[in-house]
């Protein structure tokens, strides 16, 4: 926030880019306008359930311990091994209970909340070059279907080779679907947002060829089933805590941490993410700098793609195994990343918190773990929607909020800027 | 709390009667109690039904499950415990969780499930499973005792079904032809067209069956489409094995005024042009195996076949314009496949 680029205040007489835009929404908000938002959608939702003649305070209450979080109430003294190697250090948390339900319950969030980090960030990395990547869900299932076709090919491959190559062709795979609508963007100017979409369907197509009956990469198993070939156990991620046939937590959340801390870097340590972000502030500030905005336009896609294909492949590697007609129909963690990036401010930190917390609304609102005479089931699965439905709605509306108080302040401070100028803005 | 009301209610009820389905989780179902005619008391079962991502709310497949558990709960006063399914993720979780708290019986929806249903009766063998519309003979299911099959024989409803559609076209005239548009061509689908195609040969030896695929459950209007092309080519009367897509289908149908044939689920309430539904009676095949594990008669490892005879499929609702001759011949139709003198071939 600190450089000279970074002034939201467009020259007089010039159209205020989306980036500038939203860099007013990103620096008024801080710590407080997403947690307010989060609060204010649940606050909202508990009106709903009340509504629907339940108890909301309950009804949350259930919620939260279907979600696994209160595993961290149960504070003692604990060992937990440190990874690749014998040594044990203290720990307040027994991740040794791997059975109990709350304990299986946590390891359901975050297998959740992985792939969102990752698509969340696949978004947010676009959002900081001022371009908006819908297509998350399109380089997701890319990187998916990548990832499943070296993870059940090659079977001869050493486990850990297998599993580097195949999240590597994932994430290459993604970075290149996502490159095409940065390409076309920075060659020829068209919008990314209809590109991504485009993207999103022919990734979906794919899926529905190559799985779906006769496809190139279903299984031999059982001709009936449209799915693909499951992935050979040399290149299925380790499982750092849990019951492996149990969907326990796999490597890959090691790996959405460590994109988290990369995002980080490569944003605010780096030449290109100085550029990428300039570009975001302001296409024509930074052409006039001497940065390539075309250039920025296709790595910012690119590496937003990388993001999501990697997404797809720890999915697939870590628990799914497999990826069927029905999976690439049914998915939707690239949008569902899209609100994530939205409601962290498209910062790390915020980006994590935040897919912890749709993983965890996800995993919560499931009805194995409403109990039936607290919120009928029926209704459970519509509750997560609200409430997603409700922060987008706040994080939107609260651009709005912004946006009027910048306005009063500004006609409050002096010199009104021309009123076309503030009509174009909207 | 709950099961230890549900047990005292049951020792109360034990006082003179046998209180069966009791000790299921210990293992394979009972093969023991095989001889008891009267349904026992299913106060201390616990079901689970487990929704693909369709959700309860369907209006098609899970929904008739859970209808036909909410029948069970009704008639057995057993527990019956839904649990939907929203992402491929939940399917593992939701079968083990069940399987965890001691659910006597966990039946899960549909092929979706296979590969989870599979993982949970191996990483849980002392619990039962069942699962909808899928035979335990096929992969990934090797020899779990404790999994069994629902399969259908829509073959047989379908036999009938085409035997209407066939003489529907004859009374109407002009060329005779039906058609059939499906969704993805799978065993399930095909077992349909097969018997639909081989009951209206067997009523209307002139009549030729055109068959199409849509490749998708959900597109509505890529079945519209095919069924239009089939009604260019002059079909009469178009039966529906599509899911969602295949309303688009149902629709062509009516925009035409042709006559449209449901699936799965009675589908006559969507206009006075559907003939009648070729019904699946998932209900009645989850009502059924919940009945087994009352009586603790649950056979895992086997296959249950739901068929005209115990009134696991069957012939929805039929249209009024329809000709009773025509009824009664279909139902002359009905009693020969049950006796065993016609056969209805399940595959194309």
């Amino acid at each position: 926030m600190s450089e000279p680029a970074a002034t939201p205040e467009p020259p007089p007489g010039e159209i205020p880019s989306p980036a500038a835009r939203f860099e007013l929404f990103q620096r008024a908000g801080g710590i407080a306008a997403p947690v307010l938002t989060a609060v204010l959608a649940f606050f909202v939702g508990g009106i709903v359930v009340l509504a629907t003649g339940h108890n909301p305070i309950t009804t949350y209450r259930e919620i939260f311990n279907g979600t696994g979080l209160n595993w961290f109430f149960e504070v003692g003294s604990h060992q937990i091994g440190v990874p690749w190697t014998d040594a044990n250090v203290w720990f307040p948390w027994n991740v040794n209970d791997a059975e109990s339900e709350a304990a299986f319950n946590l390891q359901q969030t975050l297998l959740v909340a992985t792939p969102l980090v990752f698509t969340g960030l696949a978004v947010a990395f676009a959002f900081r070059c001022g371009l908006f990547n819908i297509g998350g869900q399109g380089q997701y299932i890319v990187g998916a279907m990548v990832a499943v076709w070296v993870g059940s090919s090659w079977a001869g491959l050493a486990s850990g080779l297998h599993i580097i190559a195949a999240i590597g062709l994932a994430a290459l795979a993604g970075a290149l679907w996502a490159g095409i609508a940065g390409l076309l963007k920075a060659a020829v100017g068209a919008h990314e947002v209809i590109t991504t979409i485009m993207l999103n369907w022919i990734a979906y197509w794919i899926g529905n060829y190559v799985f779906g009956q006769g496809g190139p990469l279903q299984n031999n198993v059982n001709e009936s089933v449209p799915v693909s070939s499951d992935v050979v156990g040399g290149a299925k991620l380790p499982i750092l805590w849990g019951d492996p046939l149990l969907q326990g937590l796999h490597l890959g959340f090691l790996l959405a941490i460590a994109a988290l801390v990369a995002y980080w870097a490569i944003l605010n340590r780096t030449t290109l993410g100085y550029e990428v972000r300039a570009v975001g502030f302001s296409p024509e500030a930074a052409r006039y700098g001497g940065i390539s905005v075309a250039r920025n336009y296709f790595l910012a896609m690119a590496i937003a793609g990388l993001f999501a294909g990697i997404g797809g492949a720890v999915d697939i590697l870590g628990w799914q195994f497999r990826l069927g007609v029905i999976d690439v129909q049914n998915s939707s963690i690239g949008f569902i990343g899209i609100a994530v990036a939205l409601l962290g401010r498209n910062t790390a930190i915020g980006v994590g918190l935040s897919a912890l917390l749709f993983g965890a609304l996800l995993n919560g609102t499931s009805t194995r773990n409403l109990d039936p005479e607290v919120f009928q089931p029926e209704l459970a699965g519509n509750l997560t929607l609200m409430i997603q439905a409700l922060v987008l709605l706040f994080v939107g509306a609260d651009v709005l909020i912004l946006w009027l108080f910048s306005r009063v302040r500004r006609l409050r401070r002096g010199p009104p800027t021309p009123a076309p100028v503030q009509e174009a803005a909207t | 709390m709950q099961w230890i009301a549900a047990l005292l209610a049951c020792g109360l009820l034990a006082v003179g009667l046998a209180c069966g389905g009791d000790d299921d989780g210990g293992g394979a179902g009972g093969e023991t109690t095989t001889g008891e005619t009267t349904t026992a008391s299913g106060e201390d079962v616990n079901v689970g039904l487990v929704s693909d991502v369709g959700r309860f709310n369907d209006r098609s497949f899970n929904q008739s499950a859970l209808e036909g558990l909410q029948r069970a709960e009704e008639e057995f006063g057993l527990t019956g415990r839904p649990v939907e399914s929203r992402q491929t993720s939940d399917y593992v979780p939701n079968l083990s969780t069940l399987a965890r708290e001691g659910f006597d019986l966990s039946i899960a929806v549909g092929f979706l499930l296979a590969e989870a249903t599979n993982t949970a009766a191996t990483r849980f063998p002392d619990s039962n499973f069942a699962i909808i519309d899928y035979s335990v003979k096929a992969p990934p299911f090797k020899t779990n005792p404790n999994v069994q099959g629902l399969t259908f024989a829509t073959n047989e409803n379908s036999f009938m079904i085409g035997c209407l559609a066939g003489l529907m076209a004859e009374r109407q005239g002009g060329r005779q032809v039906i058609s059939a548009v499906g969704g993805i061509k799978l065993p399930t689908v095909d077992i349909f067209i097969a018997g639909y195609r081989a009951g209206a040969r067997e009523c209307n030896p002139q009549v030729r069956t055109l068959i199409g695929y849509s490749q998708d459950f959900v597109a509505q209007d890529k079945c519209k489409e095919i069924a239009l092309n089939q009604i260019a080519q002059g079909s009469q009367v178009i039966f529906q094995v599509a899911g969602g897509c295949g309303l688009g289908a149902l629709d062509a149908a009516q925009e035409r005024d042709k006559w449209g044939i449901g699936v799965d689920r009675d589908q006559s309430n969507l206009g006075p042009h559907i003939l009648t539904s070729a019904v699946k009676r998932v209900d009645q095949s989850v009502f059924l195996t919940s009945q087994a594990v009352v009586n603790g008669e649950f056979q895992g490892g086997t296959d249950a076949v739901f068929d005209l005879e115990n009134e696991g499929v069957g012939v929805g609702k039929i249209s009024d314009q329809v000709p009773q001759e025509f009824i009664d011949r279909m139902n002359e139709v009905k009693d020969q496949l049950i006796s065993g003198e016609l056969m209805a071939p399940a595959t194309l």
